[in-house]
């Protein structure tokens, strides 16, 4: 016991050091509205005017708690199970099923479970996690802290250095902030670590937007100043390839459909049988298109097409546009020297896929003088800016290009292409069922629905009561409008909310996404600077604007404020009380490198309080009970999201209940209805009687 | 009825015995016949795998119940009493010599299932027998010489599956002998001396290739009936290139045997690849005779190796679940690093200044390095970032010259940076850990160790002076890894550092893994698989080539060299081979039909491949243990299987 003891007072000790230099790596960011980690974000909200701004940042902040809170369920399903958190969890599963129309977050949970560090410490010593875990943490330590100490047996203190261990381990996990351009234009922000792959990010936003989950959906990033774009593989790490570019990078990420992500397993004859005549490639029959998968892609090896054909190349260097007889190999690209023969022993490499990727260039006829827009290009994925190591290719025609892209995908990812594809179909197929699934209870709950696209249900639902807003699609539509004036739209969308608080604050994220149409990435630790700086800007909004600074003084003052806060989190970051800190979510990395003087800072950021009192306390704050309440109410999504959420909300004690918010928001929008906003508000009543 | 002398050679009692006589009568059925021949030569002896060969018609007379008359057999008849199995010298695709025990009476493809399933070879559809090259009268005598492993001492098993013993089939483990012989079958064999491929018969144009195939013995008969005799030589190879369902676990010898044959196939440029293949092929290579070599007793004792292996996993969980000190974390946390004077040259500065010395620091994955060792607590004079970098050796042993030139990727493009080490020990190791750093691995991977010896050993290649080898293993003459062609292009000290730059890719596979990977980049040449024969289409007046892959045909264009059309079996409604005038014809969905006589092989060896490759595809994963033979020769057979 004693060696234990000793140990876990050192373990505070670290937890200490790491706390306080988060404190302070997150509060500079915030009071220079511009840091170079910053710079991402106000980027992306560059076309914005401040209101607006406000209003992203406090949206895209409520993405991200809601992802955080995903992380922390875990480690509260573990520690809360005593406490009751259970019980929290529980409830909001019901919400989730509303939850999914806007936005769902829980399933996000599984992805991020590694937890970020910061949650170690703050379990381990409540007070000092303010910093830390934003929301999440607070609620965690306090109760777990405590019973620890004082009650439970020397077995528990183990498990939690244990845990704290892992979390130490998981610390040293990259987490980038990425804002993600919807195909309508807007955006969301989520949090990613650097052992999600593209594939995770992806069943991610599915649950976030509701779209239809087809295989065609991607994630691909631009880059503009190249012309480059190039969908990502759903099997690489987000974070490897973001992580390449430069602080005042433009680059964006985006999700939209790609048809040509996974054409060549739905047409493999155009890609292995290209030198057929068109119409065998036509009428090609179902059954042979199988068989021709199977033998490319089933065997102890992987067949790359054989391409052949003349392409023009640009020279390094120069502006002109030499026409070469290029082969495909799995090798690599190969060109046929003057005079020789196309023989294998003749050619000459001209790239090995090991260090580079593809890309399509958009527009370089203009660009680069190419003979014709159909142009790709080969180049290490570190490379941003013009240079001579950069490859690039121009083919006749689209058709041709499409097929050496496709070629050199399956040169380069070989098995893992087929094997992302099957991943693709089960979910896709799964989702299907899934949607239709919940459909169905929606519809029976009385919800507007239509039965397959859920989002479209919920879309409708929002139509109606604005309060939607979390789901991307669906937002995107009524943010449309919105998005030019940002600070409007929240004001509209409040009358309605009103009645229930809960539906107003997701508006308003929605509209924000959707005006900030760049996506920006933060760096790892930039994570947490992000958040601040797009503080910043919220506070002076919310004075401005009433509806944008949530309500942290709400949370403070009163139960209720657990709602509110996952909206105010991030503004109020560390600056305020421990408590509110949470905001922090982007944390990830911040436990070790920098220590700034920001601390004082933090509190201060904690716009909570000032937009709290004044507009928030109407919309933001009810949104988040509503959401818990209808998450009670709708049964479908049995994620375990609310816990973490309930962990957030309660900075400083346990209002678990209440921090879900966003989540549930969005359900409740949905059910916007109408009969199903008075059920929630009662329901949001009854807990907070509860708590 | 009555009876008439007939007179039988007993191969047993010697050339020179005067055949046996027995009074027979038309009548009387071949067991009949046997029966008598065995009571009259007063042999006691086991005669069960005895059989009546016909010399004139080249014909077994294996239906015992038969009579004389129904045979056809008078007193004429030339009959010897033979066994059915006698001894073989089988050419493995390895190069190497085994002598055994084949069934000389059956059909071909039967022989090649008893052999495969005596070497422990899965799928032994997948191959077949054929006659060896001509090699000239020289070499002849030498093979006299050449070590000849010998089985035909191993009882014939009956056993459907061999049970393991040791890590191998029970019938290997019998004696040292035989052990030998299973290690031969399931280890890579040591790169050949370049002067012995050089020496070894290449085909030069696609007709040689095609005549390769001329040779395929007709899976349809019996040895003897196609001219084989006892101690003949014959090659065993794999014919059909589609390898199903293949184990690791389970297929030491089917793997190590393919992996062979495909060695030879790249190293006599039976198939052809390019530069940047033949490079890396011959990394591959390498590596799999540095680790055949090193760790011989992987591919045998797997099932204690996997439990060693969940050990020492087990152990690991545990020593991390024990680390329970925060302090211990920490550390853990940080890696190790290098310190040392380097010498650092980047061109891109446009500096006539040269190399200039500085005191670098390697931690994690980038190079800081700082005026002196003095101030190297201070702040670097730059700091590099190694992830995603492309680390070559620029070195000359004979001029002491130990480079590293880093191609390190920036948003702007590629930095050229130098790094000038003082001797082999120093490059060694930071050479090392930029490739691991390259990748993303900081030098607490526990792979560096070894990647500072792989250097070392190939830095050890490339000393001009023989004496200071130490380790004889390692030192391996890079033109044995490369094909003819190669070695006549490059002087090895050009060929060692691209070999090593491209074994840096594969250094830390696996022996499995590495002899997969290389039949995996030998799958995937786009020639791969395909069996070429010289045929004459109807209707055209010039030799063509057909070739013939596991799901296609093609033509190819004998003047240019270039495939013309494709056709695919998928396609593929009937084919017929009219046995008269020896043309194959073949109708394709469409109405496509094409028709064409054989002019280097048989037409029958054609028709094989065709059904072969249509039997191959139909086995499926489910029924993947049982053989439908009676499907193959429906396939294969031809006139003889109706």
């Amino acid at each position: 016991m004693d060696d234990i003891d000793a140990m876990f007072s050192d373990l505070l000790g670290e937890m200490d050091l790491l706390t306080q230099s988060l404190g302070v790596e997150t509060l500079p960011p915030e009071p220079p509205s511009s840091s170079s980690r910053e710079m991402n974000f106000s980027m992306g909200f560059a076309d914005m005017n401040v209101e607006s701004l406000n209003e992203l940042e406090e949206n895209d902040l409520d993405a991200l708690m809601a992802d955080l809170m995903a992380d922390l369920n875990d480690t509260e399903e573990k520690l809360a199970a005593e406490l009751g958190g259970k019980k929290e969890a529980e409830a909001p599963h019901p919400d989730l099923p509303p939850a999914s129309h806007g936005l769902s977050f829980y399933p996000v949970p599984s992805l991020s479970t590694p937890t970020s560090p910061e949650r170690g410490p703050n379990t381990f010593s409540a007070p000092l996690a303010d910093s830390p875990a934003p929301i999440h943490s607070p609620p965690t330590l306090p109760q777990h802290a405590k019973p620890s100490k004082e009650e439970i047996e020397a077995q528990m203190k183990a498990d939690k250095i244990k845990l704290a261990l892992e979390k130490l381990k998981e610390a040293k996990v990259k987490k980038l902030v990425v804002k993600v351009v919807m195909h309508d234009g807007s955006s969301k922000t989520l949090m990613v670590d650097e052992r999600q792959t593209v594939r995770d990010v992806l069943d991610n936003l599915f649950e976030k937007t509701h779209c239809d989950c087809n295989v065609d959906w991607s994630l691909s990033e631009t880059n503009p100043e190249l012309q480059l774009e190039r969908g990502f593989e759903d099997h690489e790490n987000l974070v490897d390839p973001l992580s390449a570019w430069t602080r005042d990078s433009e680059n964006k990420v985006i999700f939209q459909e790609r048809p040509d992500k996974y054409e060549v397993f739905k047409n493999p004859q155009n890609f292995y049988l290209w030198k057929k005549d068109k119409k065998t490639i036509k009428d090609m029959k179902d059954r042979d298109k199988e068989l021709l998968v199977e033998e490319n892609f089933c065997g102890t090896s992987i067949i790359v097409p054989d391409l052949e054909g003349v392409l023009y190349l640009r020279e390094d260097g120069k502006k002109s546009w030499k026409q070469r007889l290029f082969l495909l190999r799995a090798s690599g690209i190969y060109y046929v020297p003057k005079g020789k023969s196309k023989t294998s022993r003749d050619l000459v490499c001209f790239v090995q896929f090991d260090n580079v990727n593809v890309y399509y260039g958009k527009e370089f006829k203009n660009k680069y003088k190419a003979p014709t827009d159909f142009c790709f290009v080969l180049k290490h994925p570190q490379i941003q800016k013009e240079s001579q190591y950069i490859k690039y290719l121009c083919c006749d025609d689209a058709w041709t290009m499409n097929l050496w892209v496709t070629g050199i995908r399956i040169a380069k990812y070989g098995k893992s292409l087929y094997e992302n594809y099957k991943t693709s179909m089960k979910k896709a197929a799964v989702t299907t069922a899934w949607t239709n699934r919940t459909a169905a209870t929606a519809a029976t709950t009385s919800i507007p629905s239509t039965p397959s696209p859920t989002t479209k249900a919920k879309a409708s639902g929002q139509a109606n009561g604005h309060a939607p807003q979390p789901p991307a699609e669906p937002v995107a539509k009524v943010g449309n409008a919105p998005p030019p004036p940002p600070p409007l739209l929240p004001t509209q969308i409040l009358p309605p909310p009103p009645p229930d608080p809960v539906l107003p604050p997701p508006p308003p994220p929605l509209a924000t996404k959707r005006s900030p149409p760049a996506t920006s990435v933060s760096r790892q630790l930039p994570s947490l600077p992000t958040l601040p700086t797009s503080f910043p800007p919220s506070p002076t909004s919310m004075a401005n604007l009433p509806p944008p600074p949530p309500s942290l003084s709400q949370d403070d003052s009163s139960e209720s404020p657990p709602d509110f806060l996952p909206p105010p989190p991030p503004t109020l970051g560390f600056g305020p009380g421990a408590g509110s800190l949470p905001p922090p979510p982007p944390v990830s990395l911040p436990p070790p490198p920098p220590p700034d003087p920001g601390f004082p800072l933090p509190p201060p950021p904690p716009d909570p309080a000032f937009c709290p009192v004044t507009n928030r306390g109407s919309l933001p704050a009810p949104p988040p009970r509503q959401s818990y309440i209808g998450a009670g109410a709708p049964p479908p999504p049995p994620p375990p999201p609310p816990a973490s959420a309930g962990l957030q909300s309660t900075p400083s004690v346990r209002r678990t209940g209440p921090p879900p918010p966003k989540r549930t928001t969005p359900p409740l929008a949905a059910p916007g209805g109408g009969d199903f906003m008075s059920e929630l508000a009662k329901a949001m009543a009854k807990k907070r009687g509860n708590q | 009825m009555a009876a008439w002398d007939l007179s039988v050679a007993v191969e047993d009692l010697g050339a020179d015995a005067p055949p046996i006589t027995v009074s027979v009568t038309s009548d009387l059925h071949i067991g009949g016949v046997i029966l008598k021949l065995v009571e009259k030569s007063q042999v006691k002896r086991d005669w069960s795998d005895h059989a009546l060969w016909w010399e004139q018609k080249q014909q077994w007379l294996l239906r015992t119940a038969w009579t004389l008359e129904k045979c056809g057999i008078q007193a004429d008849a030339g009959l010897i009493f033979m066994p059915q199995h006698k001894p073989l010298r089988l050419g493995l695709p390895n190069g190497l010599n085994l002598r055994l025990r084949v069934c000389f009476s059956g059909p071909v493809f039967r022989t090649v299932l008893g052999i495969c399933k005596m070497l422990n070879i899965r799928r032994p559809e997948e191959l077949s027998l054929l006659r060896p090259v001509e090699e000239k009268k020289r070499k002849k005598d030498r093979d006299l010489s050449e070590e000849l492993y010998d089985l035909t001492e191993v009882p014939l098993t009956s056993v459907s599956r061999p049970c393991l013993y040791n890590g191998m089939p029970a019938h290997f483990a019998d004696s040292p002998k035989t052990e030998k012989v299973y290690k031969m079958l399931s280890v890579a064999q040591p790169a050949p001396p370049p002067e012995a491929i050089a020496k070894l018969y290449r085909p030069a144009s696609v007709v040689d290739k095609a005549h390769i195939h001329s040779r395929w013995l007709d899976s349809s008969r019996s040895l003897m009936e196609q001219g084989v005799q006892e101690n003949d030589r014959l090659w065993l190879r794999f014919k059909y290139y589609c390898f199903h369902d293949l184990e690791p676990k389970y297929d030491a010898v089917r793997l190590t045997q393919m992996y062979e044959q495909a060695r030879w196939a790249i190293l006599l440029e039976d198939i052809e690849c390019t530069e940047e293949e033949m490079l890396l092929f011959g990394a591959i290579q390498y590596h799999i005779n540095k680790l055949s070599l090193s760790e011989p007793q992987t591919m045998t004792s797997s099932p204690a190796m996997d439990d060693l292996d969940s050990a020492l996993q087990c152990l690991e969980v545990k020593l991390v679940g024990a680390d329970s000190s925060p302090q211990d974390m920490l550390e853990n946390l940080t890696a190790p690093e290098l310190n040392d004077y380097l010498k650092i040259f980047r061109p891109k500065r446009l500096t006539l200044k040269g190399y200039k010395q500085y005191w670098f620091k390697f931690k994690d994955a980038s190079i800081s390095y700082y005026k002196s060792k003095e101030e190297s607590l201070g702040e670097p004079i730059q700091q590099i970032n190694l992830k995603g970098c492309e680390a070559a050796p620029d070195v000359n042993v004979a001029g002491q010259k130990f480079c590293i030139k880093l191609l390190i990727p920036a948003p702007e493009g590629m930095n050229e940076v130098y790094l000038r080490c003082e001797n082999e020990e120093q490059y060694s190791s930071w050479m090392a850990a930029c490739r691991l750093a390259s990748k993303g691995k900081s030098l607490a991977d526990s792979s560096f160790q070894s990647e500072v010896q792989s250097i070392r050993s190939f830095l050890a290649m490339q000393q001009t002076n023989p004496n200071t080898h130490t380790d004889d293993s390692m030192s391996i003459n890079t033109h044995s890894l490369v094909s003819p062609r190669y070695s006549k292009k490059y002087k090895a000290k050009q060929l060692t550092p691209r070999i090593l730059e491209a074994y840096q890719n594969v250094a830390q596979l696996s022996l499995t893994d590495a002899l997969l990977r290389f039949l995996q980049i030998w799958q995937a040449l786009p020639d791969f698989g395909i069996s070429l024969v010289v045929v004459r289409f109807k209707g055209s007046r010039k030799d063509e080539v057909l070739g013939i892959a596991p799901n296609r045909l093609i033509r190819i264009d004998l003047g240019v060299g270039e495939v013309v059309k494709t056709w695919r079996y998928n396609n593929m409604r009937q084919w017929n081979v009219n046995w008269d005038i020896r043309q194959v014809a073949i109708e394709f969905d469409g109405n496509v039909n094409i028709a064409f006589s054989c002019v280097t092989a048989d037409c029958k060896i054609v028709h094989e491949f065709i059904g072969g490759y249509i039997f191959m595809s139909t086995r499926s994963r489910e029924q993947s243990d049982t053989l439908n033979e009676e499907l193959f020769h429906k396939l294969t057979g031809g006139h003889e299987a109706l």
